[in-house]
């Protein structure tokens, strides 16, 4: 069954999940290859992309994916994309008055105009090459070019530069930061005129018509909208003939909590039997936080998780806060990276980058795991919330194997929390899924001892990555289940991402000994992350409990219930989120609790 | 200076006259954008976004919803026409028009000392007359189909122009008869609105069966079918995961082949039965079979579908089920253990159609259809969508008058009627109020005004002519908008819907009242407030303040409570339970010691803000 592609739907609620799927989307597309002749790469794109056609019978190549975010958030992005653009016939055949009131279009900013300047000098060294062979496809997109190769083999392979090749070669560095407001300000590939949906009742900024509450959010999710996310639905999932799943990655902190519960229901409903995985993300900071503010998010998240786990085969939350709630810890640093937590666009590249080694087990091109599959194999006994961690990047030295690095961290496991969930040391785990990505020119380094030397540390005797990694990770967890998977290629972080790594990597993102010369971007990164269910889930679903049930909702914040749900509703899933902690608790280990801990809880 | 703004020197606060000025300039701010659009030739609008989005309409509804509306009267009065539309289907812009005008004619009083209470209970009194007047020239009759296209064409003759508007008045109202049964409510949501980027719009039209937006997947199925059964169904015909628990990680490799293989046979199986009814009904192949199946179907068993000659299409939209049963016939079938050819629905034709990369499957030629599909054509997006929101509102407009059984004239007429009316019956008014209902009778000619208006007519002019018209005829008559002279609005078959007007009564009514009302308008954010007291300079004013207790008194009191307050909330909120309680106490003891003090009425009104 490895041969068939698997198709994944993703969904994007919310504007911060689109920051991280920008970014992601960005990562898959750097690592395209539009090659005739190169060999497949290990990553089956199509099981995430989808392949089209226009109307004039241009072939397209673009994410399947659903977007949804609030009225004025899209800037210079267009609802209904470029991709698809017919030539314009439309003569307004109204015979009274006309009047026009046009908008002035928002600045763009660099890497856009370059972005534009290089898709219309593609167009224009297509249209020229075209009159030979390709006559059907005058038009080429950025994203598109892959089907063309694939479906002319015979046509002498003409190779056409992609906008892929130039922004790799661009090597220019864009600093994006200060001019980065909404996710399409860095978005470079072209999405499908079925895919972003704006909904309208509320605004992206501004001060009326928000859309903070989960039961704003919750009630969203009915007439028009509700039709055209089932009519979008319908449209991708119509054309999958092996559809594994949907992953959703949906704002927790914000009424978008509310919708992406009403949106797993829905998907869970309509399309049972498929696994559901949701990405429940949330910014460190928000730019409008105040008291009040900070309590309808720690509630929305409360509420979100107790929805969404339930209606979700796995929730995991992904941010790089240090606490859901309201006083959090200081967010992670990871050792290699500078970036500014407060930043979006650089927080959700972090996100994107973990998140490019999480699902990689079910886009695999050979022996992929169906989605469903990994996420029943983490959320065994109703356990349906899992935790993420990540080494971004992988710390490794420069010519070293696999087995020198693992054991240069040999105290201490490489990641960081992304989950806003610290590891408790050591112990059982119920499930755990750990990928590495970017292997590639580095390889174990183990075979080329000479033999009768006696290896330095046992990880170096074995001959293969697998089992390197599993006598690593057995070490901290012994006997607890663990699924691996191993991936040559590392993450291309071409522009627009935004160079966050600290000096000391070098181009390929592995750990010199001397300091690169400066000016020379990092291209590629190798990553390791985990998705683990574990005891260390149950505090941190408990504190999260304790924070939402310490609040007495209707003297605080009375109009967080006035939109939905009723008071007996949240008391409800308080409850169910008590519950779910309690899921989690490790009874195999014999550690009794104390009773105070227990009157605590109850 | 009021407490707000001791406490927030940003507030903003407009009291009485000042506070109706606001509210009056937003609702005739409002009554100025959307003026130009009333009436079958006023103008169209074409918004266009920054990233170059288009948006072409003309209808008021739609224009209120693409608005960024700031003003907080302006967006009530939005939200009031947009209910309008929703209750409705129509009346959004006439809406907006007569509550500005209101307001407006209300204003007129008011600058004179009347208070704004007998304006409000004037128009009361009015509206409860103008409801009368309604009654009185509501024509009641049976709703042929001749009466029927008129309603639907005054409606539509306002949205879109006057070709598609006649095209689209027959498609609408056929549509709505096909799908209506006697003594039953009709359900809209059987007829299914597709659309199509396609040719032009003038190619839109009514298909006497459905469209479905996808079509079969295999090369080998006909693309085309006469004479056809339709099976319909939700069964699985693909593999899924099991319901069993696939354990942890890796099984053995056998073993998943195996329960694969046990999978792919129970699902074979469905298949065959399938065939088999197909073999049964169909026996010398001369007729067709389609199945249209809302789950999966995976390409094994469309291969063995296609083999038999059986069209087949799958994940068939959950809405489209129950239309394709209304409309073909025959039964759903939620499983294939007892199919029989009782189950089975029946089209004339089925063929597909291929645009780009999308495909449409139409179904045509049914029997007796119960469910229609109006297929609107056009060129680009925004034609699309202008068209589906004038067809949406079409058709509710041809509902109405069913519903109703009867229908008012249109035109301005009606409203020349009732402001008639209202001015015989003033002297029955008590007292002052006798204003307000003037004040009613003159805002409601604001609609044959701007329909003669925005035709280039004089709306004086024209508005006297149709007085004298009405006066001397009796008969009811709105402006003929080719001419601009008056017209016996119901033998030009000018009909608009009784309900609308009816509702548009009541919700002018109530909001321009209310809104006449407010006489203080305060605009406080929680965040300012929050930063006057952490704001190292507020602290000096607060000094200062308290250097002279008698002047303000209230408002230092406010601010004490309020900082007290704050601490409180705060410390409760890391469960800090010292602090909490010591804050309680000094809380409780702060409100005790200066309750009798005047300034606890400013307390209140900031504990409201404070949520």
């Amino acid at each position: 069954m490895s041969s068939v592609c698997r198709e994944v739907i993703t969904l994007q609620l919310g504007h911060y999940s689109n920051f991280v799927g920008t970014h992601w989307w960005n990562l898959q597309d750097a690592a395209l290859s539009y090659e005739l002749e190169s060999p497949p790469g290990e990553i089956q794109s199509d099981v995430v992309f989808r392949e089209g056609q226009t109307l004039g019978g241009h072939v397209t190549y673009t994410p399947r994916l659903i977007a949804m975010d609030l009225k004025g958030s899209l800037r210079t992005l267009r609802q209904e994309g470029r991709l698809y653009d017919g030539e314009d016939t439309s003569a307004v055949t109204w015979e009274g008055g006309f009047m026009m009131h046009k908008e002035s279009p928002p600045k763009k900013n660099s890497f856009l105009e370059d972005l534009d300047r290089l898709d219309e000098e593609i167009l224009a060294e297509v249209d020229f090459s075209s009159n030979s062979q390709l006559q059907h496809s005058g038009k080429k997109t950025p994203s598109a070019p892959l089907p063309e190769a694939s479906h002319q083999p015979a046509s002498g392979a003409v190779s056409v530069e992609t906008v892929n090749s130039r922004l790799t070669r661009v090597q220019k560095s864009y600093r994006l930061e200060g001019s980065v407001k909404v996710w399409s300000d860095f978005l470079r590939i072209h999405l499908h005129p079925r895919t972003i949906s704006v909904i309208q009742q509320y605004n992206h900024d501004g001060e009326a018509h928000r859309l903070e509450a989960f039961g704003q959010g919750e009630s969203l999710l009915k007439g028009a909208l509700l039709e055209e996310l089932e009519d979008k639905l319908h449209f991708f999932v119509e054309e999958c003939d092996y559809l594994q799943g949907f992953q959703l990655l949906c704002d927790m902190a914000d009424g978008f909590a509310g919708l992406g519960s009403k949106v797993t229901e829905l998907l869970q409903d309509s399309y049972g039997g498929r696994g559901v995985l949701t990405w429940g993300v949330c910014p460190v900071s928000r730019p409008d936080s105040s008291p009040l503010k900070n309590l309808y998010h720690l509630l929305n998240c409360t509420l979100g998780v107790v929805h969404m786990a339930a209606h979700s085969s796995l929730l995991c939350p992904l941010t790089l806060r240090g606490g859901l709630g309201r006083q959090p810890r200081p967010p992670p640093e990871f050792p290699h990276l500078s970036y500014d937590p407060s930043l979006w666009y650089h927080s959700s590249a972090v996100l994107a980058l973990a998140l490019d080694a999480l699902t990689v087990p079910y886009r695999l091109r050979n022996n992929s795991v169906p989605l469903w599959q990994m996420a029943d194999s983490l959320a065994s006994g109703g356990r349906t919330v899992a935790a993420a961690y990540g080494a971004v990047p992988f710390p490794m030295m420069h010519g070293s194997g696999l087995p020198d690095a693992l054991s240069a961290c040999a105290e201490a496991l490489p990641w960081k929390p992304l989950s806003a969930c610290p590891e408790a040391g050591g112990g059982r785990r119920y499930g755990q899924w750990v990928t590495l990505r970017g292997l590639e020119s580095q390889g174990l380094g183990s075979s080329c001892l000479p033999a009768g030397i006696e290896p330095p540390t046992p990880l170096h005797r074995l001959c293969c990555g697998e089992d390197v990694l599993t006598a690593y990770m057995s070490s901290f967890y012994p006997s607890s289940p663990l699924a691996l998977q191993l991936v040559a290629t590392p993450s291309k972080v071409t522009p627009p991402f935004p160079q966050i790594f600290s000096s000391s990597l070098s181009s390929q993102g592995f750990l010199q000994s001397e300091a690169p010369p400066p000016g020379v971007p990092t291209v590629s990164v190798p990553v390791m992350a985990s998705l683990q269910s574990g005891p260390a889930l149950e505090p941190w679903l408990a504190e999260l409990h304790r924070a939402a049930s310490a609040i007495d909702v209707r003297r605080l914040a009375p109009s967080f219930l006035s939109q939905g749900p009723e008071m007996i509703d949240y008391q409800e899933a308080l409850e169910q989120l008590h519950l779910l902690a309690r899921r989690y608790r490790d009874d195999s280990s014999g550690v009794m609790r104390s009773s105070s801990d227990e009157e605590e809880d109850d | 200076m009021t407490a707000v703004k001791a406490l927030n020197p940003k507030a903003e606060v407009a009291r009485a006259q000042a506070a109706l000025a606001v509210n009056i300039s937003a609702a005739r701010g409002l009554q100025d954008v959307l003026r130009s659009n009333l009436g079958p030739k006023g103008t169209m609008k074409m918004l266009v976004s920054g990233a170059g989005d288009i948006k072409l309409t003309k209808d008021g509804n739609v224009l209120l919803h693409e608005m960024q509306i700031q003003h907080p009267t302006a967006s009530l009065i939005a939200k009031v026409a947009t209910a309008q539309d929703d209750i409705t289907g129509d009346g959004t812009t006439s809406n907006v028009l007569i509550i500005g005008e209101l307001l407006k004619q209300a204003d007129l009083y008011v600058s004179e000392g009347l208070h704004p209470r007998i304006i409000a209970e004037g128009f009361e009194a009015a509206k409860e007359k103008a409801l009368a007047v309604l009654e009185e020239v509501k024509v009641t009759r049976e709703m042929d189909r001749e009466t029927l296209i008129n309603v639907a064409r005054t409606s539509l003759r306002t949205k879109v122009h006057t070709e598609l508007a006649d095209l689209l008045t027959e498609a609408v109202v056929d549509a709505v008869l096909a799908i209506s049964k006697p003594n039953e409510p009709i359900d809209l949501y059987m007829v299914e609105i597709m659309e199509m980027k396609h040719k032009t719009d003038s190619d839109t039209q009514l298909i006497r069966g459905l469209v479905l937006d996808h079509g079969a997947r295999h090369p080998d199925m006909k693309k085309r079918v006469e004479d056809a059964y339709i099976l319909t169904c939700n069964v699985s015909l693909e593999y899924e995961k099991t319901e069993v628990n696939s354990g942890f990680f890796y099984k053995s490799a056998d073993e998943r082949e195996k329960l694969v293989a046990a999978e792919r046979k129970f699902i074979e199986d469905r298949v065959q039965k399938i065939i088999a009814l197909k073999k049964k009904v169909c026996p010398g192949d001369e007729k067709g079979f389609v199945v249209i199946n809302q789950k999966g179907i995976d390409p094994f068993s469309l291969d063995a579908l296609a083999k038999e000659g059986i069209v087949a299409l799958r994940r068939a939209k959950r809405r489209n089920m129950e239309r394709l049963t209304l409309a073909c016939g025959g039964i759903a079938m939620n499983s294939v253990d007892d199919l029989t050819p009782d189950c089975l629905g029946h089209a004339g034709l089925v063929y597909e159609h291929t645009l780009g990369e999308e495909k449409y499957t139409f179904i045509e030629k049914c029997g007796n259809p119960r469910s229609v599909t109006l297929l609107v054509k056009g060129p680009n997006k925004h034609t699309l969508t202008q068209i589906k929101d004038a067809v949406r509102d079409g058709l509710r407009a041809v509902k109405n008058a069913i519903e109703d059984g009867s229908v008012v004239p249109g035109a301005g007429a009606f409203e020349v009627a009732v402001a008639d009316g209202l001015v015989k019956h003033k002297p029955n008014v008590k007292g002052r109020a006798q204003l307000g209902v003037q004040a009613f009778a003159d805002a409601l000619l604001v609609i044959p005004k701007v329909l003669a208006q925005n035709s280039g007519y004089d709306p004086q002019e024209t508005l006297l002519k149709l007085q004298m018209e009405y006066k001397e005829s009796g008969q009811l008559v709105g402006v003929d908008l080719s001419t601009g002279e008056p017209m016996v609005a119901g033998e030009a078959g000018v009909w608009d819907n009784y309900s609308v007007k009816k509702q548009l009564l009541h919700s002018c009514t109530v909001i321009a009242s209310n809104i006449l009302l407010v006489d203080e308008i305060m605009r406080a954010g929680m965040s300012s407030l929050k930063d006057t007291l952490k704001h190292p300079g507020r602290w000096t004013a607060l000094e200062q303040t308290l250097q002279h207790p008698s002047q303000h008194q209230s408002e230092v009191i406010v601010l004490l409570v309020m900082f007290c307050f704050q601490e409180f909330v705060n410390a409760s909120l890391k469960t800090d339970w010292f602090i909490y309680e010591i804050l309680l106490k000094a809380l409780t003891f702060v409100t005790l010691l200066f309750l009798p003090i005047k300034g606890f009425i400013g307390f209140q009104r900031i504990w409201l803000f404070y949520f």
